[in-house]
């Protein structure tokens, strides 16, 4: 099977690498390479046929430098959930794409976590400029903000509103406070706050006084939950 | 002669679904109510439950030192009104102990599964409470990440932990559910 | 590995700490007293806790803790003294136009509040289960005991009754 051309620009070459990867490796499939995951005794969980389409995939992602792990445990996801293998396959595959593009957004330095909680971000829809953002706050990690950012999405917060709120909040608050307000957001929402209004409110409350304000279109001073 | 205005009905009702704080001391007053509840009827209980109560917390607490909320897991932390009791703040990478729960009354087994613990649903049964088992519990230590999980009742049910995030898209067409573990 | 004591008692309170504020909100407007509505909170939990095993479905949980505290709203709103005060002068706040800030909405809190007290409980709790808690009317007829027409024309009068109850303020 032949390669399509790749872009030559450095922002998706490692991206399109990761993917070509996989193209190239289903050619492939018949070199006998040692890898540790191929050979990962949790594999044997899957059927045969689920099996060979999902190690073909962890093998090119490692031959990428992409984390396996998380291929191995989203593998294993659908093998206790009773999924045909095709879809296992399909789910192994799309992330193993999300990774790619987790760090061609992220950079090289991404740690295995980052990478998965970016590539989620990207999947619930945030989009690569704000990963990078994300990279450049003053954090040691930004695992949290990402899987944050990512929670708050599939609450209903629009992700633009998520974005926003996460990129003030992040510079300045530890993981413990970004997972507090994320809480917060969903108790109001589940009390009946509009998203949107909710993520502006919370965020309005953990960030310092005199800070760079939360603009997310809300109409949101008003919002702020907490009056008996 | 009634003149409808729907839009004053709308306002008060926004206006009244609104957030409402509770006071998280209501807990305490709670769960000693039921503790002493208990005393007529079974005193070795009730001692147990007292000193469950008021024993300092043996693993991680929650930055605002209260029972964790809407995620579905905490690390859970017991403080008594008027008590402070705090545990140590673990080390920042260091796995913390996290505590799953869900109602499941009927069931006769409840297994947690998840990314942390290879989606196995032999490695981590759920406890049932003492009390007609309508409460089961399970306590994993978590490293920082992300992790999707949900709970399997009877081998074949899948539960979603109805108060933590749900994974948006459920590939397996079984609902999942996320905990964000922090390091710091 | 530091293993947790707990057994049911450590689990509950988790439920507790979650399940607060969602209804707390129903008994503080169904009650118009905070203090009432977190005695009435309070009651249910214990009851809730002392039979667990009669909740049928896990994911009614929630529906289920709210019937256990619609009664008990029913029962502590008998005690709690009405506060009824006239109140409000401020045309811009009936009339619909938005709230400017935290001193209008404290007005606004208040006067909702006296309205809300005005009405009947079964209208109030009616009102405030459908339109606050966003309850269907089937979940309402099973916590309420009572029918589904009965229901919504409680909630229609509820509705009329607020409106009335406004228009008399506008003219004091």
């Amino acid at each position: 099977m032949k390669t399509s051309p790749l872009p030559r620009s450095p922002k998706s070459l490692v991206a399109a690498g990761a993917l070509a990867a996989v193209l190239v490796a289903t050619a492939a499939a018949q070199d006998s390479q040692d890898s540790q995951h191929s050979k990962d005794p949790r594999l044997a969980r899957l059927d045969p046929a689920a099996r060979s389409l999902v190690v073909v995939v962890i093998d090119s992602a490692r031959t990428a430098g992409l984390p396996t792990e998380p291929l191995v445990q989203r593998a294993l996801e659908g093998a206790t959930k009773g999924a045909p293998g095709t879809l296992i396959g399909n789910a192994v595959r799309r992330l193993a794409a999300d990774l790619g593009r987790a760090r061609a957004a992220l950079g090289a330095g991404a740690t295995p976590p980052e990478l998965e909680a970016g590539a989620a971000a990207l999947r619930a829809g945030a989009g690569p400029a704000v990963l990078a953002q994300l990279r450049r706050s003053p954090r040691q990690t930004i695992t949290v903000p990402l899987a944050v950012l990512t929670d708050l999405v599939a609450s209903g917060v629009p992700v633009d509103s998520a974005a926003a709120a996460v990129l003030a909040l992040a510079a300045s608050s530890g993981d413990a406070d970004l997972i507090d307000f994320r809480r917060a957001v969903e108790r109001d929402i589940a009390l009946g706050a509009a998203p949107t209004a909710a993520t502006a409110g919370a965020a309005a409350g953990f960030l310092a006084a005199g800070a760079d304000a939360v603009h997310v279109n809300a109409g949101a001073r008003d919002a702020r939950p907490g009056r008996p | 002669m009634f003149e409808d205005r729907p839009d004053l009905v709308d306002r008060i009702v926004s206006h009244l679904r609104r957030p409402v704080q509770i006071d998280a001391a209501l807990d305490g007053r709670v769960m000693q109510e039921i503790a002493q509840v208990d005393t007529g009827r079974r005193p070795g209980a009730a001692v147990a439950a007292w000193r469950w109560l008021i024993r300092p917390r043996p693993f991680a607490v929650s930055p605002l030192g209260a029972l964790a909320m809407a995620a579905g897991l905490a690390a859970v932390v017991w403080a008594l009104p008027g008590r402070g009791a705090r545990a140590v703040p673990p080390a920042a990478d260091a796995p913390r102990e996290f505590q799953f729960v869900v109602v499941a009354p009927r069931a006769t087994r409840v297994a947690l599964v998840g990314d942390f613990n290879d989606w196995d649903a032999t490695r981590t049964p759920m406890r049932a409470s003492q009390r007609g088992g309508s409460v089961w519990t399970a306590v994993l230590p978590l490293a920082p990440g992300r992790y999707r999980y949900g709970f399997l009742v009877d081998g074949s049910r899948w539960l979603a932990d109805p108060a933590a995030p749900h994974v948006r898209d459920d590939e397996f067409g079984a609902p999942s559910s996320v905990v964000t573990v922090g390091g710091s | 590995m530091r293993r947790v004591l707990a057994g049911d008692t450590g689990a509950y309170a988790m439920l507790v700490a979650r399940y607060r504020d969602r209804l707390g909100r129903y008994a503080v407007h169904m009650l118009g007293d905070r203090q009432d509505a977190e005695e009435a909170l309070q009651d249910a939990f214990v009851r809730a806790h002392r039979s667990l095993a009669r909740c049928d479905d896990p994911e009614r949980f929630g529906a289920w803790l709210y019937g256990i505290l619609v009664n008990r709203c029913r029962t502590t709103g008998g005690r709690a003294a009405r506060r009824a005060r006239l109140f409000v002068r401020d045309d811009a706040a009936l009339s619909g136009t938005p709230l400017p800030g935290p001193a209008e909405r404290a007005e606004w809190d208040d006067t909702v509040r006296w309205a809300l007290g005005r009405l009947a409980p079964e209208y109030r709790e009616a009102f405030l289960l459908k339109h606050v808690e966003d309850l269907e009317y089937e979940e309402m007829a099973q916590l309420t005991g009572a029918g589904i027409s009965a229901l919504k024309m409680r909630v229609k009068r509820a509705r009329e009754q607020l409106q009335i109850i406004f228009r008399e303020a506008e003219r004091v």
